[in-house]
């Protein structure tokens, strides 16, 4: 009597020999319309465009509170033309898997008439890597065929820029404040939130990438969407407001971030359990990145020193060569001699500005 | 180890079966579609009873292994979100954990249901019955009663989930039952015909599920501007559920054959001077206890309230408003409260309080942490009802039982 449940398969879009900006052949289907509230430049606004485009329209989204729920809803308006469901902040994976157990059983039932939809959830990294943890765990842990994306903009952005366990270590942020005691602002090192859902749940599909890639963005949502089971996405999105940075610079500082080896892209296959590093063609170091954001501008040479060293076990992970001036970098005496005390004078001007 | 489904028959279609065994019969009875389970005793074996009967083949429907009650509820939420027909539940401080979702639900308008077995809150740990666990949710808009047989938890269980379900309502409902004095003491439960079922119980209909075909957003963000309607729409819908409840009762009488009161069973009350208050297991003793001193030519009565939420003020009125005294008897804990003792009875005398003629009230804490609640115990509190009955005012707002002489 059960009825076969109709999955959707979606197309991968070509990445080859074309312009990282004019994309012909996207869908032209904008499920996450004009009209929100985000700021100009906005890193998580464009990136949910980008997910949901992908997604098309027989989907759903669901969104825990976040700046996505607040900026995005504000006055009982929302953006989507698609159903969106906001939830609490910790029931990001779990309100999910309902929505996903309920399509499962309304349609083997004969309840419900029709394909499948794309489930997504956009959990910011607040809620989930931290408060919806263990939500988002269970959702991967039970399988349940849909997407969760953590959106990460590396801080709790919606209430005023407050730490998060993906903001990195120096980063300034209300919770994180940096004073003659603690120079640095944050002293804790980031929770590498997407390894943790690809080795802690072997059989779901996983993978990090950033604003910077749109194609690969688009593809890896698809990827996740198309794979029969439950998919993980961590992805890298600035917020201009917390990272203090010249708003054109979005897609940018997702280029950045990768390129000076602080967010490994990858991909993780469930079938051979085995990761798909991207390396990038060019390397900087991370001083490059640090530069360009307020939040850095109180570092000096021994933080940015560890950063960098950070960074360069990373490069080491994906199995990028480390150039010897990446290494003489993870000395701090490297900053003195070139006369660099802190990260940016520039940018030290505009944080105390905010 | 499978666990037993442990219906045993008794005569014809009646089943002799615990409190929980009754809840998970009626939920394959409602045809639920996503069931979302954590453990916590007492309720467990509501969720354990499920589960053999989705392993067995006899319901169709998603089990979800929750990662706490938080989740529990939240996947509830989303299930019935989505347009399916769910089933969550808990006890204790499982009830507590997940909180913030009381509200959530019941603001969302989204109609799930919750089995409750009611278990002490800790500290220290208690498996013992105490409805303090539930009635600290009373407040968050959910439909609320207690059952105090197996029968009647399955009973309850169908209506609530019409009632909840029903457009004019549309809200979560919470069926409690006592732990262990209910949730596993059988019973006999007369089973109907899944076609009286379908009968009485339409398939669930979400005006605003989240459906691609017919997109809506849920839980927009608003202004506190736009606040007061959305409070108010929710008030409403909760004294709007009264009548709604009243039909439900009254058809579900037409349907099963088993007529229940819409809000109070008014026990020998009609020529009674003074009365027990009361909701749950512990009424069948207090009932027994009014038949011995009804024996002696003692004018009491017992009303045993079937649904605390919404609160019905005109039944309360109606049942107990002729009397000179009226004892609600406390299984929670209302710490600090105007009384000094349970909550039952600050509803209540809100409710009678508008009466010009109106009885004159005492509580009594009895049964804590999940004590047996004995016939002597009834006794001594009719003793103290007769005095303040005839000495016309009382001794306390709240006595507790086994502490006074």
């Amino acid at each position: 009597m059960a009825t076969e449940v109709e999955r959707q398969i979606l197309p991968l879009f070509e990445i080859e020999d074309r312009s990282r900006w004019y994309n012909p052949d996207l869908p032209e289907t904008d499920p996450f319309v004009p009209g929100h509230r985000t700021c100009a430049g906005c890193g998580p606004a464009i990136e949910y465009r980008l997910h949901l485009k992908a997604a098309e329209d027989h989907s759903i989204a669901i969104g825990p509170t976040g700046c996505m729920y607040v900026a995005n809803s504000s006055y009982m308006c929302t953006p989507y033309s698609i159903p969106w469901a906001h939830t609490p902040i910790a029931s990001g994976g779990s309100f999910t898997s309902g929505v996903a157990a309920g399509y499962e059983a309304m349609i083997r039932k004969g309840k419900y008439q029709g394909k499948y939809p794309n489930i997504i959830c956009m959990s910011g990294d607040g809620s989930a890597s931290d408060i919806g943890l263990g939500s988002v765990s269970g959702m991967l842990y039970r399988n349940h065929d849909a997407l969760l994306i953590c959106y990460d903009n590396e801080q709790y952005a919606n209430t005023g820029i407050q730490t998060s366990p993906t903001s990195p270590y120096g980063a300034m942020t209300t919770f994180t404040p940096p004073g003659p005691k603690i120079p640095e602002g944050k002293k804790l090192w980031p929770k590498e939130v997407a390894k943790m859902m690809a080795e802690g749940h072997p059989w779901c599909y996983v993978a990090t990438t950033t604003v910077g890639y749109p194609i690969d963005l688009m593809n890896k949502t698809r990827r996740g969407l198309n794979f029969r089971g439950a998919a993980f996405m961590q992805v890298y999105a600035p917020c201009q407001k917390g990272f203090v940075y010249q708003t054109p610079l979005t897609i940018e500082l997702g280029k950045m971030v990768v390129e000076c080896g602080l967010f490994p892209v990858w991909e993780y296959d469930p079938e051979t359990r085995s990761y798909d590093y991207l390396i990038p063609e060019q390397q900087h170091l991370v001083i490059e990145y640090l530069k360009l954001q307020g939040r850095f501008g109180h570092l000096s040479g021994e933080h940015i020193a560890k950063i960098q060293a950070s960074a360069n076990r990373k490069w080491e992970m994906i199995g990028a060569d480390v150039p010897a001036d990446f290494r003489a970098a993870e000395d701090p005496g490297y900053y003195v001699s070139r006369g660099i005390d802190k990260a940016g004078a520039a940018a030290t001007e505009k944080a105390k500005a905010w | 180890m499978a666990v037993k489904a442990a219906v045993k028959p008794a005569s014809g279609n009646v089943v002799r079966v615990s409190g929980c065994t009754a809840s998970a019969l009626a939920a394959k009875y409602a045809d639920v579609d996503v069931v979302t389970a954590y453990p916590i005793r007492p309720y467990t074996a509501i969720m354990m009873t499920l589960a053999q009967m989705i392993a067995n083949g006899e319901l169709d429907a998603e089990y979800i292994h929750a990662d706490g009650e938080h989740a529990q509820l939240s996947a509830a939420l989303g299930a019935g979100s989505a347009g399916a027909r769910a089933f969550t539940g808990s006890s204790g401080v499982g009830i507590t954990f997940a909180y913030e979702l009381y509200s959530f639900i019941s603001g969302a308008r989204i109609p799930i249901h919750m089995a409750v077995a009611d278990r002490t809150l800790d500290p220290p740990g208690d498996f013992g019955s105490e409805h303090t666990d539930a009635l600290c949710t009373r407040d968050m808009g959910w439909l609320m009663g207690w059952a105090s047989t197996p029968q009647e938890v399955f009973d309850k269980t169908l209506m609530a989930y019409r009632m909840g379900e029903d457009h004019r309502v549309l809200l979560p409902q919470m069926v409690c039952q006592d732990g262990y004095f209910v949730s596993h003491i059988s019973g006999e439960v007369e089973l109907p015909d899944q076609a009286q079922v379908r009968e009485f119980l339409p398939p669930y209909r979400l005006p605003y599920a989240l459906d691609p075909k017919l997109p809506v957003s849920h839980g927009a963000q608003i202004m506190p501007e736009q606040g007061p309607p959305l409070q108010l729409s929710r008030a409403r819908a909760m004294e709007e559920a009264v009548p709604v409840m009243r039909e439900v009762t009254d058809t579900f009488g037409e349907v099963f054959g088993r007529h229940y009161p819409h809000f109070i069973e008014e026990y020998r009350l009609d020529d009674a001077e003074i009365a027990f208050f009361i909701q749950g297991a512990h009424a069948v003793t207090a009932r027994g206890v009014v038949d011995r001193l009804r024996d002696q030519g003692v004018k009491i009565g017992m009303a045993r309230l079937l649904w605390f939420r919404p609160f019905p003020t005109e039944d309360a009125q109606k049942a107990l408003g002729h009397l000179r005294a009226v004892g609600t008897v406390e299984t929670n804990l209302g710490l600090g409260g105007a009384t000094s003792g349970g909550v039952l009875s600050l509803d209540l005398a809100a409710a009678l309080y508008p009466l010009r003629e109106r009885p004159l009230l005492t509580s009594f804490m009895a049964g804590m942490g999940g004590e047996a609640v004995p016939s002597n115990e009834f006794h001594w509190m009719a003793k103290k009802l007769q005095r303040v009955a005839s000495e016309g005012r009382i001794e306390k707002m709240a006595h507790w039982v086994g502490f006074e002489e």
